[in-house]
């Protein structure tokens, strides 16, 4: 058994791998690629150069200008456990603080030699009783980082428009090799002699200065604030294995682009909302199903067995929209009936309720926060269970026929066992195997299902954010959600495959 | 074969010898003819049929029945004097709707009443054949056309605006697709072959050729003329199109005829004010029946093209994996296994909010996207097969394995994946509904899921007419396919047929 669970939990990581990987290369192919919601964002702005210089900022700042399986490896290493380089550190609201990266040379440095990188000298402050100062001045360090890092991208960006605006100076053969939109690559231009007597050779010239100046800006900073970090001002995360090379930690999901907040924040606010429907839809299906596939097997061939067949199969062969649709158009709309909310998950004063209902001194009825609840997840639920009620009375009923016709039932039967322990004890416990295989189709259905039924009923969980994140194309909350979903989902199936040889003592897996 | 029957229609008595002869003896029914024998013989299984048929009825002639175009157009002089007589429905039609309508024309005949010795399935198949090829032309030209005008190609765009129309581009195309589909074995002997192939490539090209691309339409031209007295028009028996929506006459309700809205009361007594919405408009004044007749289309071809797709990829990597077990099968399950990870809506979801929205992309993706269902199937079936005595002779006598995989053992193994194509279809109805409802569906086309979208407003507000009308097609379509899969089943396996008995 031991055996078989770590088998299976090593085919999980290159399934999760694979299907990571699979949606990073969907997103990074798509038209506009992985930063089409930035150029959105930037694109508020009304100065180009300014957006273009933005826009170059956020690349940086979110690794955008990488190849693609370069950017898809940082990823990994972020959400692997075993981590390689400097530790991080952690804040006290628990958030993860990373080393200050390292700044790119300025290009081009065969024509425009770039100055000397400084080395600075800083002692930071430290000692006992002093913490609070450290981290003030350390977050400060961090801020002045940051800017002149911003500064020095931007002045970047302008040195290769810059270059561009030369090129198209200089005339026929060189500007064949500007890119489609109008940059200029610097790697394109190595045999490139300055020529005096272009127009922007000046320009030119002033905007390499320029970087080279802001270059060294940046790097002092950033080395000013790495000695302020090596000198930990929070603790250190994670466990270290060799020091200052590998060492355990936390999967980083990393940050929302399109809300500037952790993807983690995000994904557990919305997770226990989607399971908690799904938690409540679970039993639901297989107490309805199951005793309906009894019946409908004991009684083959009768009125309810048709009966049932044939509602199960046309509530199955609606669409979860559809029944959306018409379970908020006509219960919960105020035009209709109404008699449910609309969207949500609490009533807008639920967080004064009380747990339980009561009835409160004046004798007025309160229902509480649980009633709430539930009343708000009845429909979603109700949209979300219907579909399986076919799926699963089928197997039952196959299952339970199947051995309704074995010799056992046969000898028990005729020894006199009465019948419904036949039913039951025989019959039914036998039949329990496809039933939990049943698990395995039903509870990926489901967690699809929920993301539909989120959007329609307006439920905060996984679906509203997944979908919220493929309109803003946030790369990291899809990408996250991407992997939880498939965690739990294989998690899930492990379960069953567990279950399964708990139910049936012939099932072993050695 | 003698009848041994008498004149007076009662059974006689035959000798022995006539039996050993085989006289009266009735020739056994193939596989197939006997399952849909036994399909027939349930009712839901019927019901299924006729709807998609009404369905199918709908996508080939929704451009004649549902149009703002009028069949028949006379322009009148000041006098009231024909001066010239039009047909402006059938000089819009695109050649996908020509082509549908004549290979329904020529094809049901075809199929009916062709050559007898090629037997039903036979004709089904050339049919199949000359309708995938043409069609075929038709999208590849015409989109490769637009894109040749666009591109920055200075020959190709040339060749895309000649005056002549781009016959070269066309024509290449016709030629390419022809000369493909002369490999598909349709006939035993060649030159009826090559006489289908061509006329097939002959009637797309000169379709494409003929409809000379997209026209500026303006249908209120129409109207205004038709009042004017300047025109006496013959109009469609739902004059309304998908694309002609007027803004006053947004969330009209079913059965109301256009001058009884307020907002349109000076069309009174015209022809155009007797007009009614059958089954009242959407929020941008759409008509809803001429929409929905539209969107069978697209219900139809993305059952159709999608599972054909996810079977194409499904049983060919299935074989793969079942006829070669060992560590090809390990690997290849683990592909399988990343799309059974995470729930196919969920990758779908994604996909479809991140490419370009169009019918055909999504048709990909849903294809690309759910093929394990059909692997896993081919896959257990080919396990069980390959060690069985045919296969190992097929094997011995040293056939190739292509025809080892696909002639010798998929005929015997393609069983349950065909009883699920009909579930895949269902299910990629029903995903096409939810992308389309979700504002992932393809633009600029009439989709019942994108009706249903509309029925609930950000406003709150709920139309029923929007709601009940396409939700009732998308139920009706899902179920069908459903109940046609659930008696195919029945119909063939045989471990439930015993036990029926």
């Amino acid at each position: 058994m031991v055996n078989f669970l770590l088998r299976r939990l090593l085919f999980m990581v290159p399934t999760v791998l694979g299907i990571t990987f699979m949606v990073f290369m969907l997103l990074a192919l798509a038209p506009g690629g992985i930063g089409a919601g930035l150029a959105v964002q930037g694109g508020q702005m009304s100065d180009t150069s300014k957006v273009a210089q933005m826009q170059a900022y956020l690349e940086d700042r979110y690794g955008l200008n990488d190849p693609v399986v370069v950017q898809y490896l940082r990823w990994l290493g972020r959400i692997s456990p075993v981590k390689f380089g400097e530790r991080d550190l952690r804040n006290a609201s628990g958030d993860r603080v990373s080393a200050p990266r390292e700044i790119k040379q300025p290009e081009m440095a065969w024509l425009f030699t770039p100055p000397d990188a400084p080395t600075v000298v800083f002692t930071p402050v430290s000692g006992e009783g002093q913490q609070e100062q450290q981290i003030e001045e350390f977050k400060k360090l961090q801020r002045d980082a940051e800017g002149a890092r911003r500064a020095y991208i931007g002045s970047a960006r302008l040195f290769k428009d810059t270059l561009a605006d030369y090129v198209r100076e200089a005339g026929a053969p060189w500007t064949d090799r500007l890119e489609p939109k109008g940059g200029a690559e610097p790697e394109n231009f190595r045999d490139l002699k300055l020529d005096p007597a272009n127009a922007k050779f000046g320009a030119l010239h002033q905007a390499a200065d320029d970087m080279h100046k802001k270059w060294s800006l940046a790097e002092e900073a950033r080395q000013r604030a790495y000695i302020a970090f090596k000198a930990q001002p929070y603790p250190l995360s994670g466990y270290g294995v060799i020091p200052g090379a590998v060492y355990l930690d936390s999967p980083d999901l990393g940050v929302a682009f399109s809300k500037n907040r952790p993807v983690w924040d995000l994904i557990s606010a919305a997770l226990p909302v989607t399971l908690l429907i799904n938690l409540i839809a679970f039993p639901i299906s297989y107490l309805v199903a199951v005793p309906t596939g009894i019946l409908a097997a004991t009684r083959r061939g009768g009125w309810f067995d048709v009966l049932s067949g044939v509602m199960y199969l046309s509530l199955y062969s609606i669409p979860t929209v559809l029944a959306g649709v018409f379970a908020i158009g006509f219960l919960a709309n105020k035009q209709y009936l109404g008699l449910f909310p609309v969207s949500g998950l609490h009533d807008s004063a639920a967080s004064t309720y009380t747990f339980l209902p009561y009835w409160d001194d004046a004798g007025t009825w309160r229902e509480g926060w649980l009633l709430d609840l539930l009343w708000h997840v009845a429909l979603p639920v109700l949209c979300l269970v219907y579909a399986s009620f076919a799926v699963l009375s089928k197997q039952t009923r196959a299952a339970m026929l199947e051995n309704f016709n074995a010799d056992y039932v046969r000898t028990a039967k005729a020894k006199g066992v009465p019948r419904n322990d036949v039913v039951m004890r025989h019959v039914f416990r036998n039949s329990l195997l496809p039933l939990i295989t049943m698990f395995v189709g039903i509870f990926p259905a489901m967690l699809a299902g929920s993301v539909v039924i989120e959007r329609i009923f307006t439920i905060p969980g996984m679906g509203s954010l997944i979908i919220e994140a493929i309109d803003l194309r946030d790369r990291e909350i899809i990408l996250a959600n991407t992997f939880m979903i498939a965690c739990v989902n294989l998690f899930a199936l492990l379960l069953a495959d567990i279950l399964y040889a708990v139910a049936d003592p012939r099932v072993s897996y050695e | 074969m003698s009848d041994a029957k008498t004149d007076s229609g009662a059974p006689r008595a035959i000798s022995g010898i006539e039996v050993m002869r085989g006289v009266g003896a009735q020739q056994a029914k193939g596989f197939w003819s006997d399952a849909w024998e036994r399909v027939l013989q349930r009712k839901g299984a019927v019901f299924g049929i006729l709807w998609i048929s009404v369905v199918a009825f709908f996508a080939i002639f929704a451009p004649v029945l549902a149009s703002a175009h009028p069949v028949r157009l006379e322009r009148l002089d000041a006098a009231g004097a024909v001066t010239a007589v039009e047909w402006p429905l059938f000089n819009n039609l695109s050649p996908t709707d020509w082509l549908l309508m004549i290979g329904f024309v020529v094809g049901v005949p075809w199929v009916l009443f062709g050559p007898k010795a090629l037997g039903r399935s036979g004709r089904l198949g050339v049919l199949a054949v000359a309708m995938l090829q043409a069609g075929l032309t038709v999208v590849v030209a015409g989109s490769v056309v637009k894109w040749a005008d666009g591109s920055g190609v200075e020959w190709l765009k040339q060749a895309a605006r000649l005056q002549s129309g781009p016959w070269p581009i066309i024509g290449g195309i016709a030629a390419l697709i022809g000369l493909v589909t002369l490999v598909v074995p349709t006939f035993n002997s060649r030159a009826p072959r090559f006489a289908t192939v061509i006329v097939t490539a002959v009637i797309a090209a000169t379709l494409v050729l003929a409809s000379g691309g997209q026209k500026l339409i303006n249908f209120e031209r129409y109207i205004d003329d038709e009042r004017a007295g300047k025109i006496r028009a013959v109009w469609a028996p739902i004059p309304w199109s998908p694309q002609y929506t007027r803004s006053d006459m947004s969330a009209i309700k079913p059965g109301t005829a256009v001058a009884e809205n307020p907002k349109l009361a000076e069309f009174a007594g015209t022809k155009f004010g007797e007009r009614r919405s059958w089954l009242g408009t959407d929020a941008l004044g759409g008509d809803v029946l001429a929409q929905m007749m539209w969107a069978c289309r697209l219900s139809i071809s993305i059952g159709l093209v999608s599972t054909g797709i996810s079977l194409l990829i499904g049983v060919t990597i299935g074989a793969i994996m079942g006829y070669f077990g060992g560590w090809i099968d390990l690997l290849l399950f683990r592909v399988v296994e990343i799309f059974m990870a995470v729930p196919v809506l969920f990758l779908l979801i994604v996909a479809a909010g991140v490419l370009p929205r169009d019918t055909y992309v999504m048709m990909a993706i849903i294809g690309c996207f759910s093929w394990t269902g059909a692997a896993r199937f081919t896959r257990a079936e080919f396990l069980k097969l390959r060690k069985q005595d045919f296969v190992q002779a097929a094997q011995a006598t040293g056939l190739p394995l292509r025809a080892i995989l696909f002639r010798h053992m998929l005929p015997n193994g393609v069983t349950p994946v065909l009883v699920d194509a009909s579930f895949a279809i269902a299910a990629a109805i029903s995903v096409e509904a939810t992308l389309s409802f979700l504002g992932l569906g393809p633009d600029g086309q009439a989709s019942w899921g994108k009706l249903l979208s509309s029925a609930t407003a950000s406003t709150g507000t709920f139309v029923w007419w929007l709601a009940v009308f396409p939700g009732l097609a998308i139920f009706l379509s899902v179920l069908s396919y459903n109940l046609l899969g659930e008696a195919l089943r029945d119909a063939i396996d045989p471990k439930l047929r015993k036990a029926a008995h």
